[in-house]
């Protein structure tokens, strides 16, 4: 019943926003914005309450006469914006209403979005509370309605049972104490409801805050025209003596109050509990959801080559965002198809969404919407990367070769310069790729820190028969011209978290390690960090000299190499390398690894590490051949990539 | 952007404000009907103890603590406070309320609202704040209402009992 009543809705939605794609364009529909107009609408009223309270005087003899005076003596500032705080204060109500419909038409109030859900119900009250308060204070015959009403109404509860009433009925009972409390929670409440609008929005990745420019400046000048063509009155001064007999209502704020004279107080309380009880349920009622594993799915993401959990009932958009993976994405509501992706192995729900933004025909080719689709086992997805981490765009540079320095007899450090004294912003982590003339291109790591932007270090290795590598063996000269682009990659650096790192070298992938331990050790990160470098033969520990002088002169950081096929005479770690980090890290649960090498020596490396306890995201890697790899392994991780 | 999106994008933006600007103060709503008056009965009052205090005996006091021997045992309980309201010789309101507290040691509240037709009306409140039958207390007035009028019945015995107020 509930599941048809969602299809209903659905449909009702999505042929109203199909009208408004239609007039505004899929990026400009106001109606993928709810939640932010809200937002935005909620600062309209505050800015102008600011203005308002200025000149408000919070006294029973005052009050009344200096909202008067705003409206009326200055029309077009104190009334405009008199009016503009009604009016965005009703849009606020209506969008609310309308955001929270939308979610429970598309059934993202269950799961993990019942936090979400909860504060927003936390929310309506909150509004509510805020709003009805604020008819209180002009004093006028609407003033008196409501504050009656509201103490009428609660005074139906036994903690008052008819106590509260007494301070509005007198009229000698009414003092200039009253306008400041009511003053005081027309300035407290709101910003609480602020407070909570903050964390309601953090469960949401990039949850967007505020609409797109030329929706948030219509929005105003409607409103702005409206509360010129209709200002917002008072209704005469407020008498005590003489009952309430008719009034402007307004209906987006009062229903209530309306039917507690049609019913009782009681009657209103049980329909606002009732309602509210079932609305905090909601998450947690019929109709049951599809439940997946306890754990819940994983997802390879490419071409960042991340694996994702994935929480029950949340999109993949959402899961990717979380983990800071910078997915497209823009209406996130099935709109503007800017989160269309491929889906390269597993089952999704593809969810409700524009059927013109996704074809049949796109759907049969494998592809999907992120914001729309929930997965329904472990999934391989790939997307087309729009930004790079931290916005930095990729370029074409031009660059000169101003030194070159054999480090073993296969590894050639080339140290670039940039024409022109220029300099090149990139993460540490991230590679670039050199361009050769017939258009191909050939990837290398920046070796450096970010802060050494104005000479670029490259460790490259010398590959039996390659093109490119045998020609910096054996013709490049300092002086060469060398274009790259670049900087490129995710594999970088994440400051955000302060457990111990573990970094895992294998050959020349020592090249984005030492850019990040060097980029660290500038920073002074206090982080523990450990570097495991596997190599095959000693010679092959090209630069084993700088991590060991790192090891003595920061106390935080230690150096483990470890050689597969060690001569005679070796003391150190044999084996591989992964084998080493779990002999000394049973545990893995509060590591974080960052593995850079051959894509065995990944791939051999990540499934075991996650099988003591290393989160699958807190696990990065730039092994770019990982994932057609990654299909054949028998375990469970490797089964993402689309094996039986 | 064509005209006709532009006409589009009128056509469903007006009606949002008009929405907001109509149901921010239309349609009417009528508090009290036509033709009637409010009344409203709002009583806050400490009721007689239900016993009267009584004077212990030396065997009771020797049982008590020293810093425990007041000489009068006051039972701190109150009598319910009972309201009947006569409206034109009828009973328009009766209503009993216990004392406030856990003890039943406060003062009783009682508030009762309702709307009366306009135009002249004898009225009767009467009173009990202590156990047993009958009232304590009892006025009667009689009063010309008009139209939209609002009359609160209140009680102050230390000023003579109900006052009218309107």
């Amino acid at each position: 019943m509930v599941h048809r009543i969602h299809l209903i809705a659905q449909w009702f939605f999505l042929r109203l926003e199909a009208l408004f794609n239609f007039a505004f364009g899929e990026r400009l529909n106001p109606l993928y914005y709810l939640g932010a107009i809200s937002w935005f609408l909620m600062w309209i009223v505050v800015g102008s309450g600011l203005y308002l309270y200025a000149f408000f005087r919070t006294s029973v003899g005052d009050a009344y006469a200096s909202v008067e005076y705003l409206t009326r003596g200055q029309p077009y500032v104190g009334g405009v914006l008199r009016s503009l705080h009604r009016y965005a204060s009703d849009g606020v109500v209506l969008t609310m209403l309308l955001h929270m419909a939308r979610h429970w038409s598309f059934d993202r109030y269950r799961g993990f979005h019942w936090f979400s859900w909860f504060t927003g119900v936390a929310l309506l009250w909150l509004v509510y509370t805020a709003g009805i308060n604020g008819y209180m204070l002009p004093w006028d015959r609407m003033a008196q309605f409501v504050t009656i009403a509201t103490a009428e109404w609660l005074d139906w509860l036994p903690v008052f049972g008819g106590t509260l009433i007494r301070n509005f009925i007198f009229p000698e009972a009414v003092s200039d104490r009253l306008f400041s409390l009511l003053s005081f929670i027309h300035i407290g409440v709101p910003l609480v409801v602020l407070a909570v609008l903050w964390v309601h929005t953090q469960r949401v990745p990039h949850a967007r805050t505020h609409p797109p420019l030329a929706v948030g400046a219509t929005l105003l000048a409607a409103l702005v025209a409206l509360s010129l063509a209709k200002p917002a009155l008072s209704q005469g001064e407020a008498e005590l003596a003489r009952a309430v007999t008719t009034l402007r209502f307004d209906w987006f704020f009062l229903p209530l109050y309306a039917l507690l004279y049609r019913w009782s107080p009681g009657d209103v309380w049980l329909l606002a509990g009732g309602a509210t009880l079932l609305l905090l349920l909601a998450p947690w009622l019929p109709p049951p959801r599809r439940e997946g594993p306890r754990e819940g799915f994983h997802m390879l993401v490419r071409p960042d080559n991340r694996i994702l959990p994935l929480r029950e009932g949340e999109t993949i958009l959402d899961a990717g965002l979380r983990a800071g993976v910078p997915l497209p994405f823009d209406c996130r509501s099935g709109g503007c198809g800017k989160c269309k992706a491929r889906l390269a192995y597993g089952r999704v729900d593809y969810g409700s969404y524009q059927h013109a933004m996704l074809t049949e025909a796109e759907r049969a080719a494998g592809k999907l919407l992120l914001c729309c689709a929930t997965p329904r086992s472990d999934l391989e997805i790939e997307y087309e990367p729009q930004e790079l981490p931290g916005r930095i765009p990729a370029q074409v540079w031009n660059a000169t070769v101003e030194r070159l320095e054999r480090l073993a007899p296969d590894v050639m450090r080339v140290i670039l310069r940039l024409e022109a004294g220029r300099r090149i912003a990139f993460y540490a982590g991230q590679y670039l790729n050199v361009l050769l003339e017939d258009g191909e291109r050939r990837s290398f790591s920046f070796a450096t820190a970010p802060q050494e932007s104005e000479r670029i270090e490259l460790h490259i290795r010398r590959i039996p028969g390659g093109r490119y590598t045998t020609r910096v063996f054996e013709r490049m000269q300092p002086g060469d011209a060398v274009r790259f682009e670049g900087p490129l990659g995710s594999f970088i650096l994440r400051e955000d978290s302060e457990k111990p790192i573990i970094f895992v070298a294998g050959a020349t992938g020592f090249a984005p390690v030492k850019s990040m331990l060097e980029h660290a050790f500038a920073r002074g990160l206090r982080r523990r960090m450990i570097l495991y470098w596997g190599v095959r033969k000693l010679r092959d520990l090209y630069l084993a000299e700088l991590p060991r002088q790192w090891a003595r002169e920061h106390a935080n950081f230690s150096f483990v190499p470890v050689l597969s096929e060690p001569e005679q005479g070796w003391g150190g770690r044999t084996g591989l390398v992964h084998e080493a980090i779990l002999a000394d890290f049973p545990d893995l649960s509060g590591h974080q690894v960052y593995a850079c090498g051959s894509a065995g020596m990944v791939e051999a490396a990540y499934p075991a590490l996650q099988a003591h306890g290393l989160r699958p995201d807190e696990c990065f890697s730039d092994a770019f051949r990982l994932a057609p790899r990654i299909r054949g392994e028998r375990t469970e991780l490797a089964r993402l990539g689309g094996g039986p | 952007m064509s005209a006709l999106r532009v006409l589009l994008q009128l056509a469903l933006y007006l009606p949002l404000v008009a929405l907001i600007g109509w149901f921010s103060s239309h349609p009417e709503f009528r508090v009290l009907p036509e033709g009637e008056a409010l009344l409203r009965v709002s009583i806050v009052h400490a009721t007689q103890r239900l016993r009267p205090c009584r004077e212990r005996s030396p065997e009771e006091l020797a049982k008590l603590a020293p810093n425990m021997r007041a000489a009068l045992d006051c039972p701190r309980e109150r009598a319910p406070l009972a309201l009947e309201l006569e409206l034109d010789g009828a009973v328009a309101l009766r209503r009993e309320v216990p004392p406030a507290g856990l003890r039943r040691d406060g003062a009783a509240a009682l508030y009762h609202r309702m709307t009366v037709p306009a135009g002249a009306h004898r009225v009767v409140a009467r009173l009990r704040e202590r156990a047993g039958p009958g009232f304590d207390f009892e006025r009667e007035v009689a009063l010309e209402l008009a139209p939209g009028a609002s009359l609160v019945i209140d009680f102050n015995a230390a000023q003579g009992g109900f006052l009218f107020k309107g």
